[in-house]
């Protein structure tokens, strides 16, 4: 600018201040009003959307799909264009020339115009790098693939029933439902090994809560409990095993009371009388805890699968385990603790309760209907 | 009587006058409700640092207690999920703030003569209020936040010539661990409030020094 059109300016801009308002109270009101309708639109948020829990950092879990804070999203979807040995060029030339340029703007911009229509360039330039922004956010936003849904519990009964649900598919096959432990079989390379109950007030008041972590995290080999942790090689993150460890202490540990929800949440829902048992509602619920520990793939058990109804009624080796209105099927004869060609009793350490044997003949008896419809 | 004359005391010796009516009564020219964003901003920005002091009584830095004192604010401090969320969301909103004042100043030309100081301490603002974003977001230690900063921290490692120098400075060592919270931590807490604090002080003063723009006419 000459000196001439700073002068000129600044006569032009005190006409303009003369003929304003005062900050106080013309202006200041609007940015009172502004600032209180902020302040509802926060305590809105906090109040109805909240912030979305997360599990615990897993440094072991390398599955986990990095999603940065969402106004970093551009940049980070702007570096998949500069792949390999180019990635310097969106990671320190771009963001720096851009940096650069803003902060040098009124040096370069030499237009001493101020109105939009003498400035079509610069607005026009501004107006594409903002929409490319958008643009890229929208675009990762869309690309970058959902977070594997993990629960994420928050409540102790919500930590507990998810740690019930944790240790019945991964703890039971050796260590019993309830903890019990006894000699193991059925399970690979621990076949005949006895192992000492895990319930009990001497384990309960010995291991605290870190130690119980730590021994599900690493295992101990020697003893022959694999480890479980990500960062060992298991298939469970932090926050799983800390569910377990909480499912553990409040199930066992006669010094910690079970909040109500989650006696109510894990118990096996009972059957009136005349009522006919279906699978979804009665007998799933007993299948998880006393049977998928090691009726799931990847473990010993003669092919018979035992995670969906389908798998149920028709998988095996001498199949069909189960044949409706049968009460010599294979599975019955097995609760009842005989030896016969499918395989010896089961589960193999421990009768189930005779309550939950019986459940299983009434939804036999029934002609084992996936739902009971009324 | 006696308030009037303490005033009087107080006001000939610091001129409590003189700056309530260089702030307040100064004359401005009409203004529209696009020039309500810088202030929103700064409204943002206390209410930030309000709301952070106030969580920073029971958040302790140190990778084995950072998750759990947030779970703790969340559900066991009285109000803690309220004043949480108000931070959360207040970054979020003060970002968008920030970013549109900028492009409101930019439209209308505010940082042609002689407001180009007050543009440079802006972008310098910005880059902080971004600083702020990036350091918060590990403190919950919690998988998206320790994933995120992982990738961040490792494309500055990009930078040809000082990344590694640049990673292991944001990280305190070869990955992310207790010293980067520490880290992350103090710069979130000190550096970059100290930085904005300093710079709005700046800021403002070449605002009130120079007074606030015209809405450029056709002819300008
Ligand atoms: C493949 C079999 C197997 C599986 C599956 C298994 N464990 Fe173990 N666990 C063992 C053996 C063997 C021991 C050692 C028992 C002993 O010392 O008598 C053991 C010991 C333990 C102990 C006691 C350690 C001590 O010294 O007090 C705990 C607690 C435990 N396991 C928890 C778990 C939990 C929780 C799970 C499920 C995530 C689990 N285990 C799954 C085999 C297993
Ligand atoms: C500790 C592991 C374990 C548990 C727990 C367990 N099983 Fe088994 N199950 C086996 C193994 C191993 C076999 C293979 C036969 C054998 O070795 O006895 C088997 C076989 C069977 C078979 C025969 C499958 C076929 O087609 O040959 C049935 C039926 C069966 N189990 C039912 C159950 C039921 C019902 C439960 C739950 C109440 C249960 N099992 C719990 C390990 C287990
Ligand atoms: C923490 C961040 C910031 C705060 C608290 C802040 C605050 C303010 C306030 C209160 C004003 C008075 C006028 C108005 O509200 O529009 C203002 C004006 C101004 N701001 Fe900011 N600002 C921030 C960031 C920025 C950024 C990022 C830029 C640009 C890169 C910027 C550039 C300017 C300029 C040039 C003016 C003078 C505008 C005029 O006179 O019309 N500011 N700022």
């Amino acid at each position: 600018m000459t000196e001439d059109q700073k002068q000129a300016y600044k006569e032009k801009y005190l006409r303009a201040k003369h003929n304003g308002e005062h900050f106080f109270p013309d202006t200041i009101y609007k940015d009172l009003i502004v600032a209180f309708a902020i302040f509802l639109l926060l305590v809105g948020l906090a109040l109805f959307v909240g912030v979305a829990s997360e599990p615990r950092a897993d440094p072991s879990d390398t599955s986990y799909v990095p999603r940065p804070e969402w106004y970093f999203l551009f940049l980070f979807e702007m570096l998949k264009f500069f792949p390999g040995n180019l990635e310097w060029l969106g990671t320190t030339i771009i963001p720096a020339a851009a940096v650069l340029a803003l902060l040098l703007l009124p040096f370069f911009d030499r237009n001493p115009a101020r109105h939009w229509k003498k400035r079509k360039f610069a607005l026009g330039f501004m107006g594409i790098v903002v929409l490319g922004m958008v643009a890229l956010t929208v675009r990762a936003a869309v690309t970058t693939p959902v977070q594997q849904e993990s629960t994420v519990a928050t409540t102790v009964a919500e930590k507990i029933a998810a740690g019930q649900d944790l240790y019945s598919v991964q703890c039971v096959e050796c260590h019993g439902a309830e903890g019990e432990g006894g000699v193991v079989s059925g399970v690979e390379g621990l076949e005949g090994v006895t192992i000492k109950a895990i319930h009990t007030q001497d384990e309960m008041y010995t291991r605290n809560d870190d130690t119980l972590f730590n021994i599900v995290d690493y295992g101990q080999p020697n003893l022959g409990m694999p480890p479980f942790g990500k960062g060992y090689g298991g298939e469970l993150s932090r926050s799983d095993i800390e569910y377990i460890v909480t499912f553990m202490r409040y199930s066992w540990d006669d010094r910690a009371e079970l909040p109500k929800e989650a006696a109510q949440a894990s118990a096996i829902p009972a059957l009136g009388p005349d009522e006919i048992p279906s699978y979804d509602t009665h007998i799933a619920p007993l299948v998880k805890r006393y049977c998928v520990s090691c009726h799931r793939s990847g473990k010993e058990n003669n092919n018979y699968l035992m995670t969906s109804y389908d798998q149920v009624m028709n998988s095996g080796d001498h199949e069909p385990n189960i044949v409706p209105g049968d009460l010599n099927s294979n599975l019955i004869r097995m609760l009842h603790r005989e030896d016969i060609e499918a395989g010896g009793p089961m589960p193999p350490t421990k009768a189930l309760k005779p309550e939950y044997i019986q459940l299983f003949e009434r939804w036999i008896k029934a002609g084992a209907p996936q739902t009971t419809t009324k | 009587m006696t308030n009037k004359k303490v005033f009087n005391w107080l006001d000939e010796r610091l001129g409590l006058t003189a700056i309530y009516k260089t702030i307040f009564e100064r004359k401005i020219p009409k203004v529209n409700w696009w020039f309500t964003l810088g202030s929103a901003t700064l409204f943002l920005f206390a209410l930030q640092v309000v709301t952070g002091i106030m969580l920073s009584v029971y958040y302790v830095p140190s990778p084995d207690k950072a998750y759990d004192s947030i779970e703790f604010i969340m559900s066991g401090v009285a109000f803690g999920w309220l004043i949480r969320g108000i931070h959360h969301w207040g970054a979020t909103l003060m970002v968008i703030t920030v970013f549109i004042h900028m492009l409101r100043v930019f439209f209308y030309g505010a940082y042609k003569y002689p407001r180009e100081i007050t543009w440079v301490t802006g972008v310098f603002l910005l880059l902080a209020t971004l600083g702020m974003g990036f350091t918060g977001y590990l403190l919950p230690w919690n998988q998206k936040a320790y994933w995120a900063t992982t990738v961040g921290t490792s494309i500055a490692g990009t930078v040809p010539g000082i990344g590694d120098f640049i990673l292991r400075a944001l990280r305190g060592g070869d990955d992310l661990s207790g010293v980067t919270l520490a880290r992350f931590f103090a710069a979130h807490i000190w550096i970059f409030p100290l930085l904005i604090i300093i710079l709005i002080g700046v800021h403002l003063y070449l605002v009130i020094r120079i007074g606030i723009s015209a809405v450029p006419g056709k002819n300008d």
